[in-house]
């Protein structure tokens, strides 16, 4: 019996910026629109619906004069990360 | 980056190892530490040697000048801050690791200039007297006062230290093979005299720092023109 995909965690941009918060402390958000190659509403609208499912942390701040957000993955966050993983491992060793 | 469009399995799995390689490569030290401790103690090194060699005294001690460039070391610290997006694991560590070998350096100082004049006077509340006779001066004798053989080796042990730790971590050739070199270096110290240790110790400051500084600044300077 497989369990569901977590339906916040599956999808391309949600997904893309929980495997790069993953592996580092914490990151700013022009760095995850880089790396993701989105555009910053998009961009915003996904790290919102991370942050109200408890996934990452979402830090606003002012740095020189200008607005500077980082975001940091939460305990809730790397333990739904690890379950979407194993998930998937299992959905794929079957196909 | 879309988000609409639904993915599959594979593509999942995809998605989660490229982005935690971009994660993982993402490191642009510009190499401005590195550089400026390799200059500094390469040159200190060099004229230590230099004044042992031809008997000469600089006014002021040359290791004491030294000290002074933890001013621009925090000033590039701040800027490097400045600068940086994203914050990892690992450079928090090695940060650490770099800050106990200052603290580590300084009670290395403190133990060899503090040392023997104790051991001296602790000798002396003991009622013992440490003399030196020259057999070649028909046994002329004089006091002798209490010093740590080759100390200078033991800065090399620490100098090997953050930089095989660094070079590990981050995967940094350079810095592994300076390391490596460093210990050598050790090894060479412990049976040459206290002029030729400095000269270890300014092999040991290029192969450690400076060389691999060198290349950090090529690197960031080459990815830099990339990218405009």
């Amino acid at each position: 019996m497989f369990k569901d995909l977590d339906p916040i965690l599956h999808s391309q941009l949600r997904l893309a910026v929980m495997s790069l918060l993953i592996g580092v402390k914490e990151a700013e958000f022009t760095f995850i629109r880089e790396k993701t190659n989105s555009t910053a509403g998009n961009l915003s609208v996904q790290i919102n619906k991370l942050k109200d499912a408890g996934y990452i942390d979402v830090n606003k701040k002012f740095k020189d004069n200008y607005p500077l957000t980082t975001c940091k993955i939460t305990k809730k966050g790397i333990d739904a990360f690890e379950e979407y993983v194993k998930n998937l491992q299992a959905y794929l060793k079957t196909s | 980056m879309k988000d609409a469009t639904p993915i599959t399995e594979q593509e999942s799995l995809e998605i989660i190892h490229s982005m935690i390689q971009k994660a993982k490569t993402s490191y642009h030290d510009r190499g401005i530490s590195s550089l400026l401790w390799g200059t500094v103690v390469t040159i200190a090194s060099l004229i230590s040697f230099l004044q042992i060699q031809f008997q000469f005294n600089l006014p002021v001690d040359i290791w004491f000048l030294v000290m002074f460039a933890i001013i621009p070391q925090i000033i590039i610290s701040r800027n490097e801050d400045k600068t940086i997006k994203v914050k990892k694991y690992e450079d928090e560590a090695i940060d650490t690791i770099w800050m106990v070998y200052g603290i580590s350096i300084f009670c290395l100082i403190f133990y060899l200039n503090v040392v023997p004049a104790v051991t001296d006077k602790l000798l002396v509340n003991e009622g013992i007297e440490l003399l030196e006779r020259n057999k070649e001066a028909l046994g002329a004798t004089k006091p002798f006062h209490y010093f740590i053989p080759s100390g200078f080796s033991l800065f090399l042990i620490l100098y090997t230290l953050p930089t095989l730790v660094t070079g590990v971590v981050k995967k940094y050739k350079p810095m592994i093979v300076g390391a490596i070199i460093c210990y050598v270096m050790f090894f060479v110290s412990c049976f040459t005299e206290t002029k030729y240790d400095m000269l270890c110790g300014a092999i040991a400051a290029i192969s450690c720092w400076l060389i691999p500084g060198i290349i950090l600044q090529r690197k960031y300077l080459k990815s830099k023109v990339s990218n405009v």
